[in-house]
């Protein structure tokens, strides 16, 4: 699941998903701007089928935060 | 359309777009009253899937009316061709979307009148400033009242607000001619304001569009692009069985295709009538099919469940010929050249054949259900125009009349002798509000017999007209079989008092081979000798398409100069005396 969650945050931010780590966040990656942190936030729910509350969005700073979020709809990521 | 590509793909696909690959450029302007990032890319893609390139420029956040009113702003410095104003309920309605009831009656009244004006002025100051096009959305209806279903028992309700402000601003711009509305209101509609308005998007970005209904945004706003370049299509070219009918005639009989009322023939009774009213606003209709003569024309004319009918193509090729020299006939025969064209053909076997042999024409692939075809051409958007022409809506009867004219030109030995018998009738027009808005679409659309192939928009036209420099003018043409309207233009630049610059000179491929062009250079080398003007200087632009206007300068006595062609006015110039030329 996680590579799958890097392919997507690979092709929205227009980066190699060498580049990506749970670390990744607007500071690290700077295509990653507000605009694309919600295209990115769509796609999300769109290919892991969830909806993320606007808590949730407001509070991912980091790519673990996406991670922690989707674990909490029920995405595992421990394959 | 695409359904399935998400805005992320748009955004990535725009940026491997390099300008050099495409021989259509645009600029296109994008000005919002909030977020709509995104627009700008999913354009540039949908515009090099026709083979466009389109730059575009994207105003700051709302940041329209500064940009607008002010002239030495990045939009005008951008000089795009088309500029879209998107505009949404929200912003123009401020706090009276959520509290429209905290005013009264008429003051709801005078606030949409206030909004207008307010628009109006900004077009206004918007015209002065450049050229470009102007498209603004009208207004979407949200579902949401606050007084519920009583709503509906409420006088001039917030939602007749909303209705109210679409229609004023449809009735403003309807006259103008730069100025055109994009139908938000219909795009909402079709779909579904649960699906293009989300509320977390709206809450975190402001993004008053939801991200997956972006491209088709863009997707609808490309009939605009088309239009604009004068790529629009002119005639559709059918297949007969499968297409306009179900089943094969040859081998299931009259009595055995599938047409009539009840399915799964009436998809096809519904695509006739979809293709019928593409006819009656001026789409030519033509049919290339591999059949028996006899069996194919026995449907058309005598099926009881036949829309279309024989007059409603302008060229019908069914043989056991190929396909692709029949298009090739018909092209010659329509003399409209192969990129006008739309072929559509159920069998893949003969798009294939087609698409390898004529890239030019779109030959679009069709879904087995014949129940979504017509809904296939609508979403080419190739037969976009800004404005139904008189010229548009009679084209069909025209057409006809001109294979009527074709079969009398068999009888005719000599040409000469075909062209006496016809009656040819020309009048010279001015230009005026009737006739600018077909002037323009002829320099847009005309390639054959068309001496510098220059476009003009509707408002350059318009700004021609209006100055004592020009000469603007245009002819209509009858002849015995009928009114072929509006077919022949002509702008004149008066140099200054003793010569005169041919800018414009062209006839529309329908009354090419008449001689026609004698009558009207006749009449602008006429007006020059009343003016005292001692010389008409002419060019000749060739292009790929022009060639049979290669020899029109030579044979109408203008000499070389340089590159340019010079008639001395003192040469006397006659016209065929089997033309009646009138000046209006």
């Amino acid at each position: 699941m996680a590579e799958k969650l890097y392919k997507i945050i690979s092709k929205v931010m227009n980066i190699n998903i060498e580049e990506i780590n749970d670390e990744s966040s607007p500071t690290s990656i700077s295509n990653w701007t507000s605009f694309n942190g919600y295209v990115l936030l769509d796609e999300l729910e769109t290919n892991f089928d969830v909806k993320f509350s606007i808590d949730e969005a407001m509070d991912v700073k980091n790519v673990s935060d996406i991670k922690r979020h989707l674990q909490n709809h029920g995405v595992n990521f421990n394959d | 359309m695409d359904k399935v590509k998400p805005l992320s793909e748009y955004i990535l696909d725009s940026q491997k777009i390099e300008i050099n690959d495409y021989k259509n450029k645009i600029k296109l302007a994008i000005l919002s009253s909030f977020t709509i990032n995104g627009l700008a890319e999913s354009l540039k893609v949908k515009c090099s899937q026709k083979q466009i390139f389109g730059s575009t420029y994207v105003a700051g956040y709302n940041q329209y009316n500064q940009e607008i009113f002010d002239t030495k702003s990045n939009l005008y410095s951008f000089s795009p061709d088309i500029t879209f104003l998107i505009l949404d309920t929200r912003s123009i309605f401020g706090n009276l979307f959520h509290f429209p009831y905290s005013i009264t009656k008429s003051e709801r009244k005078n606030f949409v009148d206030e909004k207008i004006n307010e628009l109006l002025n900004l077009i206004e100051k918007f015209n002065e400033t450049t050229t470009s096009k102007l498209v603004i959305t009208n207004l979407g209806l949200p579902h949401y009242s606050p007084h519920g279903i009583a709503e509906m028992k409420t006088s001039y309700s917030f939602h007749d607000a909303i209705i109210d402000f679409n229609k004023k601003l449809k009735d403003k711009v309807i006259e103008m001619d730069s100025v055109h509305i994009f139908d938000f209101f219909k795009f909402v509609i079709q779909h579904g304001e649960n699906n293009v308005f989300n509320f977390q998007n709206y809450l975190f970005g402001d993004i008053k569009i939801a991200l997956d209904y972006i491209p088709h945004l863009a997707n609808d706003l490309i009939p605009y692009v088309i239009s604009f370049l004068g790529l629009t299509k002119k005639c559709i070219v059918l297949d007969l069985d499968n297409t306009l009918w179900g089943g094969i005639v040859g081998e299931d009989g009259f009595d055995g295709i599938r047409l009539g009322p009840q399915p799964p023939g009436n998809a096809f009774v519904e695509f006739q009538k979809y293709l019928k009213a593409l006819s009656q606003r001026g789409i030519i209709l033509a049919i290339n099919s591999k059949n028996n003569f006899d069996d194919a024309i026995q449907v058309i004319r005598e099926h009881p469940h036949m829309i279309l009918k024989e007059d409603d193509f302008a060229c019908m090729k069914i043989n056991w010929d190929d396909k692709v020299s029949n298009m090739q006939y018909i092209s010659e025969e329509l003399n409209i050249g192969l990129d006008s064209f739309v072929f559509f053909d159920d069998d893949p076997v003969n798009r294939e054949f087609v698409k390898e042999n004529m890239p030019e024409i779109t030959t679009p692939d069709l879904p087995h259900d014949p129940s979504q075809y017509s809904e296939v051409i609508q979403s080419l958007h190739d037969f976009s125009v800004f404005q139904v022409t008189n010229e548009d809506t009679n084209r069909r009867k025209m057409y006809f009349q001109q294979k009527q004219r074709s079969e009398s030109q068999k009888s005719s030995t000599n040409l000469t002798e075909f062209l006496k018998t016809l009656n040819l009738e020309i009048d010279i027009k001015k230009s005026d509000s009737f006739t600018i808005p077909r002037i323009s679409q002829l320099t847009m659309k005309t390639n054959q017999f068309n001496l510098t192939t220059k476009r003009y928009q509707e408002e350059e036209i318009k700004k021609f007209s209006e100055d004592d420099k020009m000469l603007v003018g245009c002819a209509q043409i009858r002849d015995k079989f009928g009114d072929n309207g509006i077919t022949g233009a002509f702008i004149v630049e008066k140099t200054n008092s003793d010569e005169w610059f041919l800018d414009t000179f062209l006839l529309s491929c329908r009354v090419m081979g008449r001689e026609i062009e004698k009558a009207i250079l006749y009449h602008i080398i006429n007006e020059a000798r009343k003016n005292n003007v001692k010389r008409l200087k002419a060019k000749f632009i060739p292009t790929t398409k022009n060639k049979p206007i290669e020899h029109l300068l030579p044979d109408s006595k203008f000499s070389k100069e340089n590159d340019y062609w010079v008639y001395n006015i003192e040469t006397p110039f006659s016209m065929p005396e089997f033309l009646t030329l009138r000046v209006k």
